[in-house]
């Protein structure tokens, strides 16, 4: 039985000065503690038809391969309790081997690749694994201080069982020398909670001759509610 | 095993997270059609144009709603707000005695998620909701009740400052 009240805040401040978006955005008063329980309902449950086959792999958008350093990303998505998460719905989302997202608000003087959409959904099998086929992301600069250049990274979106398992992260590459430099990653205080968003290079991951592999586990929080549909 | 850390949602997501008809949330069960239009503030008062808002809630009778058998999963809505801050989700009234949306916000500027929650239901039950003993005296809870104008359910979030929205421990 998981104490939601005890839960380790591995989690960023709301309020993070270093990155300049927080600053009216985030909230002032206290949050409220509800009840036990209130909050721990199971939900949503996404039907399966939801993600169509070729959904994982990001370099079938086009008419020909995308530019870049084509990768696997696999990995499983655990409770804290190291259980497995099944049937859940991961979205991933990320920039080009340029360091250009294919998004209207995207202003960086970098190429857009016509084969390159950046997007994908898979759900986990029985196991908990996902497996995504996709490029490299560039790393890119942005406005919120002076010689601002985020780290390689994809972003993953994960529903879990239930909503308090909820999940919206960034995925980084072992060994990036921006990682020193970047508030966004450095408002994860604890630096060994910084490391699990890191990826690992595992070379057998990846496709023989085509693919370099890593390998990225994801740790959501426990939930007390029993899953919907089981 | 210790968790992944949150990280945020950024500016680029809308179309890696856009569902189609995800304003509209499907049942299994009929009821009572209701439209919420809601609108985000920041500290100083200007529109959250670049948010992404997730509600989840009990079925027309009162149950956690299951699977469809395609499309969304019945009882979720996702849906972007517009630049001017506002948007609209089209369900139905969930059941129980202070019916209401759990609320997530997620947002460029936002490290982790905001959890909240809006009441279709007069303040006086949402104040007799167990549920929200913690803040049952307080002026602040009627920031989480929507106020109905033909037939609409209007709710203004403030993410900061004057009028700040509740939001919850998660």
């Amino acid at each position: 039985m998981n104490d939601l009240s005890n839960r380790p805040d591995v989690d960023p401040p709301y309020d993070y000065p270093d990155y300049g978006s927080t600053r009216h955005r985030a909230p002032r008063q206290q949050l409220v503690k509800l009840p036990a329980g209130a909050l721990d309902v199971p939900g949503p449950l996404v039907p399966r038809g939801f993600v169509r086959d070729g959904d994982n792999d990001l370099t079938l958008h086009g008419k020909s391969a995308p530019l870049g350093e084509k990768m696997v990303l696999a990995g499983r998505l655990l409770d804290d309790s190291g259980r497995p998460i099944r049937d859940s719905l991961v979205e991933i989302w990320q920039a080009n081997s340029s360091g250009r997202y294919d998004h209207p608000g995207d202003t960086h003087d970098a190429p857009l690749d016509p084969n390159f959409k950046g997007i994908g959904r898979t759900f986990t099998d029985d196991d908990g694994w996902y497996r995504f086929v996709t490029i490299r992301p560039g790393a890119y600069p942005w406005g919120n201080h002076a010689f601002a250049w985020r780290p390689q990274h994809i972003h993953f979106s994960l529903l879990g069982n239930a909503p308090v398992q909820r999940l919206i992260t960034q995925m980084y590459f072992p060994g990036d020398p921006l990682l020193d430099f970047d508030p966004v990653y450095q408002s994860v205080a604890d630096e060994s909670a910084r490391r699990r968003m890191i990826s690992m290079l595992q070379l057998d991951t990846g496709i023989e001759g085509v693919a370099l592999g890593y390998r990225f586990d994801i740790v959501l929080a426990g939930a007390r509610a029993t899953p919907l549909g089981i | 095993m210790e968790r992944t850390p949150s990280q945020t949602v950024g500016p680029f997501f809308h179309e890696a997270l856009r569902w189609r008809d995800g304003h509209r949330v499907a049942f299994a069960e009929p009821g009572e059609d209701v439209v919420l239009v809601g609108r985000m503030f920041d500290g100083v008062g200007a529109p959250v144009g670049d948010a992404l808002v997730e509600t989840w809630q009990q079925s027309p009778t009162g149950n956690t709603p299951a699977s469809g058998k395609g499309g969304n999963p019945h009882g979720f809505a996702r849906v972007e707000t517009n630049k001017d801050g506002t948007f609209r989700i089209e369900t139905r009234m969930p059941g129980g005695s202070a019916p209401h949306l759990d609320v997530t916000i997620v947002a460029r500027g936002l490290l982790k998620p905001l959890r909240t929650r809006v009441y279709l239901a007069p303040e006086l039950a949402v104040r007799a909701d167990p549920a929200m003993k913690p803040i049952a005296d307080s002026p602040r809870l009627a920031t989480l009740v929507a106020r109905t104008e033909g037939g609409v359910y209007h709710w203004e979030v403030r993410l900061q400052g004057d009028g700040e929205t509740v939001f919850f421990a998660a």
